[in-house]
C-alpha cells in the first residue's frame, strides 16, 4: 500500500526503461488464463500491466506445502476472490479465478472430502470462470475419484473445466483426462486441457478440446517451440499461458511469446487469437467474463460514487523507480 | 416476521428498497427476485438463501442505481444518514435480500451472517458491510466491523468507512479511532466519514498530532482534512502544530489551519486568524468551508 501519497500523473506513467520486446507488441492486449499471482510480487503486476496484460485467470492449486485442514483451503479460495482480486485491480488488471481441489491434495482423502463439501459455496461466486485446475498428478485412484466428482460439479454449474495434465506419463494422463470428461457427459468445448506439448496437442485438438500451452522454463514449453506449434497447428482453440507461480517462471510469458511470434512472421490475427481471444472465449462460457470490465478493472463503484476524476484512479498504485538506490 | 429486533421501521425500509429495486431492475431480474423471495418464504432453506445472495449480480447486473428525490427523502426519514447513492444495483439487492432473513432465532441468524461473511468475495463483503446500519441486533456487529476495518481491500474499507452511519453510532472509542486512522492511512476522503466531527475525541487528537510529527520527521505530507478533527481540542500543546500549518506554503494546509482557528474556542487561535483578514473573512462568509477544502484535495 502506498499510504498517504500525493499521486501525480507522472507517478502513474510506465517507467521509461522498457525492454526491446515491448516495442514489438505495443498496443496489444493479452489475457493470461493461468497464472498464480498469490505467489508473485507487485513488481510482477506492474510489469504485466505495462506489457499489455489486461486480464488473468488464477486457478486454485496447491501451495508447495501440503495443507492439513479444510480451513486453509477456505481461506485460500476466499483470498482468490477477495484480496488477490483487489491487488490486481490496483494495477488495472481484471482478475478471475477457477476453483477446485488440485490433484496432489486429492490424495489426502479425509481432507479432500472436506474440501468437496465447501466447493459449492465458492464455484457460484462472481468471477469464478471454471472448475480448476483439476485432473491428474500421479494418476492414483483417489485423484480419479475427485477429478470425477468435480467434473460432475462443473457440469451442474455449467462451468468450463481447466484440466491440469500430469508431468509424468503425460500423454496417457492427458488421454485419460479427456476420456473421463467425455464419460461424464461434458462437451469438449467446455474443457481446457492445459500444459500441452508437441506430443499431446494433436489429439486434444482432433477431439475438439481447447489446447492450452504453458510457457514455463525447463519443465514445460519454451516459446520458440510454441512458435513452431502455432505454425504447424494454426490458431484455432489454442491458447498460451504462463502458469507463473513460486517456482522459476515468468509472468510475462504471454506477451514475450506474442513478441516472438510477431518476430517469427506469425500473422497478428493469429497472435491475437492464441494470446487473448481464444482464452476469453473458452472461459466466457461461464457467463462470468465481460470484456468491457477489462477497461474498468479499477472499480466502478468508486469511480461513480465520488463523481470526479479524483476517485477514478482510486486504489491505483504509484510507480517506483527500480533503477535508483534511493527509496522514499 | 417480528420487527422488534430492528431499531428502525424495518418493514417500511424493506418495502422502500424493494420499490427502488423494481424501478431500477429489468423485468427478468425483478421476476427472478420475486421467485427467489417466494421460494425463500415457503422453504426458509438457508442454502437457498446463500445461493441467492451469491447469484444476485448474475440477474440484476451492476448498473449504478437511480434514486428519486422523494425516495431519497423517505429513506432519510426512516434511516437518517443511510446512503445508497452511487450503489450498484446488485449491492442494493443484496442488502435488501438480507432483510428477508427471518429474525425469529437470534443465534441461527447470527450463524447465517457469520457464514456469509466468512465465505464472501470482494463485492459480497462490500454489500455485507454496507448493510450494517440495517441489520437487527446492531450491538452484535461491532466486532465484525472492526474486523472489516482491518481489511486491505479498498471497496470493503469504503463500505464501512464512507457514508455509513453504523460505525459512528456503535463503535467504541478505540475502534472508532482505529477506523479514522486507517481511513487516513488508506487515503480515504475523510469528509465522507459519517460522524467524523461528532466522534472526535481527545485520544484521537493525541494520535493525530503524534502522527503529524512522525510524517513531518520523515519529510512526508499530511491530509489537511485531518486537522478538522482537532476543532474542539485545540490547546496549548497542539497550537504549535496549527501554527505550523498556518505557515505552510501549501495553501490548502493554510486554509485548514484557518478553518480550525475559526471554529475552535482557543483565544490565541483567534488572534492568529486575525493576522489574515482575508482568510478570516472567507471563513465567515462561507466561501471557505471543510467541504470547499475537500474538493481541493486531490485523491
Amino acid at each position: 500500500m502506498c499510504g498517504i501519497h500525493d499521486l501525480t500523473e507522472k507517478d502513474l506513467q510506465p517507467l521509461t526503461y522498457s525492454p526491446a520486446y515491448l516495442n514489438k507488441i505495443k498496443g496489444m492486449r493479452f489475457f493470461d488464463p493461468h497464472v498464480h499471482m498469490t505467489a508473485r510480487t507487485t513488481d510482477d503486476y506492474q510489469a504485466m500491466a505495462d506489457a499489455g496484460v489486461v486480464a488473468i485467470i488464477e486457478p486454485a492449486f496447491w501451495l508447495g506445502q501440503p495443507r492439513t485442514g479444510v480451513d486453509t483451503f477456505r481461506d485460500y479460495f476466499s483470498s482468490l476472490l477477495g484480496w488477490e482480486r483487489f491487488r490486481a485491480s490496483q494495477f488495472g488488471i481484471k482478475h478471475y479465478c477457477t476453483i477446485g481441489l488440485n490433484s496432489k491434495e486429492a490424495n489426502n482423502e479425509k481432507l479432500a472430502e472436506a474440501v468437496m463439501e465447501i466447493l459449492p459455496q465458492f464455484i457460484y461466486k462472481e468471477g469464478v470462470v471454471g472448475v480448476g485446475e483439476i485432473g491428474f498428478d500421479d494418476q492414483t485412484p483417489l485423484e480419479e475419484k475427485y477429478y470425477r466428482a468435480q467434473l460432475e460439479l462443473a457440469k451442474e454449474a455449467g462451468l468450463p473445466v481447466q484440466i491440469h495434465t500430469p508431468h509424468r506419463d503425460k500423454k496417457k494422463g492427458t488421454q485419460r483426462s479427456m476420456d473421463i470428461a467425455l464419460e461424464h457427459g461434458l462437451e469438449p468445448h467446455m474443457i481446457i486441457v492445459d500444459h500441452n506439448n508437441e506430443e499431446t496437442v494433436k489429439e486434444v485438438l482432433d477431439r475438439g478440446f481447447w489446447a492450452a500451452f504453458t510457457i514455463y522454463p525447463f519443465t514445460k514449453m519454451g516459446n520458440e517451440r510454441m512458435v513452431a506449434v502455432v505454425k504447424q497447428y494454426g490458431s484455432e482453440r489454442i491458447m498460451v499461458n504462463s502458469a507463473a507461480d513460486w517456482g522459476i517462471s515468468d509472468p510475462l510469458a504471454v506477451p514475450k511469446t506474442a513478441a516472438l511470434m510477431h518476430e517469427s512472421g506469425i500473422d497478428l490475427n493469429d497472435i491475437h487469437l492464441v494470446t487473448y481471444t481464444n482464452a476469453v472465449k473458452a472461459f466466457a462460457q461461464s457467463g462470468q467474463i465481460n470484456e468491457a470490465d477489462f477497461d474498468v478493472a479499477a472499480n466502478i463503484d468508486q469511480s461513480e460514487k465520488f463523481n470526479g476524476s479524483s476517485i477514478l484512479r482510486g486504489g491505483q498504485q504509484p510507480r517506483i523507480d527500480k533503477n535508483t538506490t534511493i527509496i522514499r | 416476521m417480528s420487527v422488534a429486533e430492528y431499531v428502525y421501521d424495518q418493514d417500511k425500509v424493506s418495502k422502500l428498497l424493494s420499490t427502488i429495486i423494481r424501478n431500477n431492475g429489468n423485468e427478468k431480474a425483478n421476476t427472478w427476485l420475486q421467485q427467489r423471495l417466494q421460494l425463500q418464504q415457503q422453504t426458509g432453506a438457508i442454502p437457498q438463501f446463500n445461493q441467492t445472495f451469491t447469484a444476485i449480480p448474475r440477474f440484476t447486473g451492476k448498473e449504478i442505481i437511480k434514486v428519486s428525490a422523494e425516495e431519497n427523502e423517505l429513506l432519510q426519514q426512516l434511516l437518517p444518514s443511510f446512503f445508497v447513492h452511487g450503489w450498484t444495483l446488485d449491492r442494493l439487492v443484496r442488502v435488501w435480500w438480507l432483510l428477508q432473513l427471518p429474525v425469529t432465532d437470534k443465534s441461527a441468524y447470527l450463524g447465517v451472517l457469520e457464514n456469509l461473511f466468512n465465505a464472501a468475495e470482494m463485492n459480497e463483503l462490500a454489500a455485507l458491510y454496507s448493510a450494517l446500519p440495517l441489520l437487527p441486533w446492531p450491538e452484535e456487529w461491532t466486532g465484525r466491523t472492526s474486523e472489516g476495518i482491518r481489511s486491505n481491500i479498498g471497496i470493503v474499507q469504503e463500505a464501512i468507512m464512507l457514508h455509513n452511519p453504523y460505525p459512528a453510532k456503535y463503535l467504541s472509542e478505540p475502534a472508532w479511532n482505529q477506523l479514522v486512522m486507517k481511513a487516513i492511512f488508506t487515503d480515504k476522503p475523510l469528509h465522507l466519514i459519517t460522524g467524523l466531527d461528532e466522534r472526535a475525541n481527545a485520544a484521537l487528537v493525541a494520535i493525530l498530532v503524534d502522527f503529524a510529527h512522525e510524517r513531518w520527521a520523515a519529510g512526508r505530507t499530511l491530509d489537511p482534512m485531518q486537522w478538522r478533527i482537532l476543532v474542539n481540542f485545540v490547546n496549548d500543546d497542539n497550537f504549535a502544530d496549527i501554527t505550523r500549518i498556518w505557515h505552510s506554503l501549501n495553501s490548502v494546509e493554510k486554509e485548514a489551519a484557518a478553518l480550525v482557528c475559526a471554529q475552535c474556542n482557543y483565544a490565541p487561535a483567534k488572534a492568529l486568524l486575525a493576522t489574515s483578514p482575508e482568510l478570516q473573512a472567507e471563513t465567515e462568509n462561507g466561501r471557505l468551508t471543510w467541504e470547499v477544502l475537500a474538493q481541493k484535495i486531490i485523491k
